[in-house]
């Protein structure tokens, strides 16, 4: 799961297509996308209100370990402590979303905030941001990610900062290339001309403008993030034990994989489950925005 | 071309410092006393004393920099502190079996995802395009340590065709053929997630080519339909260089699910393993050694993508 954060250019969404002269025309969201959204939804409801839904997580009664999915009481079974599979799926969403969530959201908003910055900025300000990024760019992504959350130490707040700090220079360089393509605009000369001020330029004009691709690009990397948490609890590096979270499920439930195989493969295919309906949502989103790809198909 | 590898090279070396910034700073923010636990509880004052004076922590942070960076650079990695020993062997050893199943799994990669993308370019409509398009969407989105785990469950466990994990049988002649099977499902797993996106990234490089003017003009000329996929295909390797060499630079860091899984002895377990016993000098090195090991390969692909399009070199 290393992957799919390098931002090439191609990757940018509505690149070629005048932002204000484009036509307006209705598009719909393919069949897959909207079930996506609808899974997406689903998954953000558990998060809000399934932990008030099932008992206590932790709650665990050592002589019905590992009971098998569909045991009296416990639709998915029970781990290796007695504790109730599903209480602690349903109570994990939560982290799981969250561990995912929050760095995505961070690395959208300091990274916009980079990637605009290096755009609009002259040619030492734009070298002086993008080839900082670069460095980046020369670690493999999950490794660093896992040297920063080993270094900070456990937790999950450390794995969120962790993870941020690898997302936030793909997110600067798909927001520093659109921003550069309008800067040759005429509205942008226009603007200019008028007198406005950088920062006005930067929120009014170019903002408006960067988000939508910058909003597509995040909604991919949610589903690819939501993974690289987990991964990060699996090792041991995000939240600490007892606490439910589906990647620590999955390291949890390993030691079982002898006498009870699908106990591991239940938080994993909830990842799963996450991390695609993420993913072909952002797919769904940049067919949307995407001009070209509608001149092509 | 040797302008151009020489250009790139020159411009590897503020990075690659950079790199090595960024891996002091995080040995810096690190909560915690590196002498006290080199020394453990019992360690006297006067020998902590010794023992920060000895690893130069009373310098001020740049001289430790500089310092920190004379012994990297002269191959010095420091001490591993759960096992006493020398950082840089350990480091070197891992570092080739990671590259050795990191190569297994990039040939499956680009292998599998240039079929894939290929087919989903060809037959953009209908049930094998549909099953390709998920099939590469689902090795994206697939957690590895829940694919190994299963692999491991069933064809290992289970139906006992592979070996569940290590690099070679400790009863066995440590042969190649020995290395293989323990290669295979490591080496599949960790190619799922690349696989996946180079098929999605060729499909639409083959879809770019096939609209360009230079298509229609073959096709035009009376070129058959086979003679004219050979020149789109052409067009293709520099795209295809681009994202393989990406994702196998990749590989080298997201391996370390499938190590920890497989119990590889490559980088990822040693850093896995260190994580555990807060071993951070290993985690540091295992990561330096990581990110050399991916600027270099960036170099090479960027030297063979000025060989194959001449465009680049200028």
């Amino acid at each position: 799961m290393t992957a799919t954060i390098e931002a090439s250019p191609n990757a940018v969404p509505g690149s070629g297509a005048a932002p204000t002269t484009a036509p307006r025309r209705r598009r719909r969201m393919t069949v897959s996308a909207r079930i996506a959204a609808g899974v997406v939804a689903l998954i953000v409801l558990v998060a809000i209100v399934g932990p008030l839904l099932v008992g206590d997580p932790n709650a665990g009664d050592a002589a019905r370990r590992l009971l098998p999915a569909g045991s009296a009481g416990h639709i998915l079974g029970t781990d290796g402590q007695g504790r109730d599979v599903f209480a602690r799926l349903i109570d994990g969403t939560r982290l799981s979303l969250l561990a995912g969530l929050v760095p995505v959201l961070f690395a959208a908003v300091v990274g916009t905030t980079l990637g605009v910055t290096a755009g609009l900025s002259g040619k030492w300000g734009h070298r002086a941001i993008m080839r900082t990024l670069d460095v980046f760019y020369a670690f493999p992504a999950v490794l660093l990610a896992i040297a920063i959350a080993a270094a900070l130490g456990s937790g999950i707040s450390n794995s969120i900062i962790a993870l941020a700090v690898i997302l936030v220079p793909p997110v600067a360089r798909v927001a520093e290339t659109e921003t550069r393509r309008l800067a040759d605009l005429d509205y942008m000369d226009a603007a200019r001309a008028s007198g406005a001020s950088r920062l006005a330029i930067a929120t009014r004009q170019v903002l408006p403008n960067v988000a939508p691709p910058v909003v597509v690009y995040c909604t991919a990397l949610i589903g690819l993030s939501i993974v690289y948490a987990a991964g990060l609890s699996f090792l041991g590096l995000g939240v600490s034990p007892p606490t439910a979270e589906w990647g620590l499920m999955v390291s949890d439930h390993t030691q079982y994989i002898y006498t009870a195989p699908f106990l591991a493969a239940i938080p994993a295919l909830a990842i799963l489950v996450a991390s695609v309906a993420f993913n072909v949502l952002g797919d769904g989103l940049r067919d949307l925005l995407d001009v070209r790809s509608e001149a092509r198909a | 071309m040797l302008g151009y590898v020489g250009r790139r090279l020159l411009m590897a070396i503020p990075i690659l410092f950079g790199v090595s910034i960024v891996i002091f700073i995080t040995i810096k923010i690190i909560p915690g006393d590196p002498v006290a636990s080199l020394l453990g509880p019992t360690g006297s004052p006067e020998a902590r004393a010794a023992l920060t004076e000895r690893l130069g922590l009373n310098e001020p942070w740049p001289v430790q920099y500089v310092t920190w960076l004379g012994h990297t650079l002269t191959g010095d990695l420091g001490t591993s502190i759960a096992r006493r020993s020398d950082v840089a062997p350990m480091v070197l050893d891992a570092l080739m079996n990671t590259l050795i199943l990191s190569a297994a799994a990039a040939v499956i990669a680009i292998v599998l995802g240039v079929a894939v993308g290929a087919l989903m370019a060809l037959r953009r409509t209908g049930i094998l395009a549909r099953l390709g398009n998920a099939l590469a969407l689902f090795s994206i989105s697939v957690p590895q340590y829940s694919i190994g785990l299963l692999l491991i469950i069933y064809l290992a466990a289970g139906a006992g065709l592979f070996p569940v994990s290590g690099m070679y049988n400790p009863n066995g002649d440590g042969g190649f053929v020995d290395l293989f099977n323990h290669l295979i499902l490591p080496a599949v797993t960790a190619a799922l997630v690349p696989a996946g996106i180079i098929a999605r990234m060729f499909r639409s490089s083959v879809l770019d080519v096939m609209s360009m003017d230079f298509v229609e003009a073959l096709t035009s000329r009376g070129l058959s339909h086979r003679r004219v996929m050979v020149h789109a295909f052409h067009n293709t390797v520099p795209s295809l260089l681009t994202v393989a060499g990406l994702q196998i630079g990749y590989l080298l860091g997201g391996v370390i699910f499938v190590e920890a899984v497989f119990a590889w002895p490559g980088i990822g377990l040693l850093v896995y393993q260190s994580i555990t016993q807060r071993d951070l000098p290993v985690i540091q090195a295992g990561v330096l050694v990581s990110a050399l090991a991916f600027v270099v390969l960036n170099l090479v692909v960027d030297a063979l993508h000025g060989l194959v399009d001449p465009r680049i070199r200028a």
